[in-house]
């Protein structure tokens, strides 16, 4: 997992198809998601109680906290926010 | 044990499960096969004596001393629970106290340890078993609570704020979460035969049953039955529902 984080390009890939195959996003690909993208509202469209699964799929496999709202919300602005924050966690744990 | 077991393997845990109507919930799914895990605070004794029934039973089940007013001692407690099971399927939230008094004498101790205790705890409860449930996008959450919260009662006003707090909370997180399949829904027991109610005077006993049509206190069965009916498929499209079981009493 390490490996993974370091790696901005496959970390956003990988991003991505969590994002796709935890929500059943049918009419998405990856291909349709930036890494500017927002994710919610506006972008990928998506609302809170798809932010609850994300939050829980995150810190299940990353094994990272996302303990506030506000922490979720710039996290998951967009998914070079979300790669930033999961680094940014992997780096002060070092 | 019935042949045909609803709850075969389904994960459950009961707060206030060693005692009163927290046993008979407890004890009624340990025969549908579930596991059960039943928390307590304080009574070592009914601890011992449910902990062998249910192991009899549901040789899965787990008995965990933990205030459930604290979120550390809550936390641990489904920490221990999923590292044993994994999952949580069904949470009961039946830990509950009383401390009855008219407001003029009522202080600030036994206003804030029964909110503490029945709302919190039940919050508290709820926050540490729902990332798993989310997670498996399946789950049950049922809180208990009274017709004090519905119609009132002297001398229960911090009860009855608790209670009609568990109903409000009830609703909300339903809705929050109702879309990832877990439902949330409160029953309402009227006055059930437990040791409180046996020791009752028999003037107040006679008075409670002329306001109860059925005429009859109700069994801690009748309770469970609604718990499991509620934790069960056939109310799988139920969901911020209170479920009055008190024979007319509201």
């Amino acid at each position: 997992m390490r490996e993974l984080v370091s790696n901005s390009e496959a970390l956003c890939e990988f991003l991505k198809n969590m994002i796709v195959d935890t929500l059943k996003l049918e009419d998405v690909t990856i291909d349709d998601i930036g890494n500017d993208t927002p994710l919610f509202r506006e972008g990928l469209g998506l609302d809170s109680l798809d932010a609850l699964e994300l939050v829980v799929a995150i810190e299940k496999i990353f094994n990272v906290i996302i303990e506030d709202e506000n922490v979720g919300k710039k996290a998951f602005a967009s998914i070079k926010a979300l790669a930033d924050f999961i680094q940014e966690e992997y780096r002060q744990e070092d | 044990m019935n042949n045909f077991m609803e709850f075969k393997d389904k994960r459950v845990l009961v707060t206030g499960g060693t005692r009163g109507l927290g046993r008979a919930i407890a004890v009624n799914f340990a025969r549908e096969g579930a596991w059960v895990a039943v928390n307590y605070s304080s009574d070592d004794s009914s601890a011992l004596d449910t902990e062998s029934e249910l192991k009899r039973i549901s040789p899965q089940s787990l008995t965990i001393k933990a205030d459930v007013s604290s979120r550390t001692a809550v936390e641990k407690m489904i920490n221990d629970v999923l590292s044993t099971w994994e999952y949580v399927d069904i949470l009961v939230n039946n830990a509950g106290i009383i401390r009855d008094k008219m407001l003029m004498f009522l202080n600030e101790n036994d206003w804030d340890r029964v909110l503490d205790v029945n709302l919190k705890g039940t919050y508290l409860c709820s926050k540490a078993v729902i990332k798993p449930m989310i997670a498996r996008k399946s789950g049950r959450i049922i809180n208990m609570t009274s017709p004090s919260a519905l119609s009132g009662r002297i001398s229960q006003t911090n009860y009855a704020a608790s209670k009609g707090g568990v109903i409000s909370f009830t609703k909300a997180l339903s809705r929050e979460i109702a879309r990832l399949g877990i439902t949330v829904n409160a029953v309402c027991p009227g006055v059930i035969k437990t040791n409180m109610t046996e020791d009752l005077d028999e003037k107040t006993k006679n008075d409670f049953l002329k306001m109860i049509p059925m005429g009859r206190f109700g069994d801690p069965d009748d309770v469970a039955r609604a718990v499991l009916f509620l934790a069960s498929k056939k109310a799988r499209y139920i969901t911020g529902q209170v479920l009055v079981v008190d024979g007319g009493l509201t």
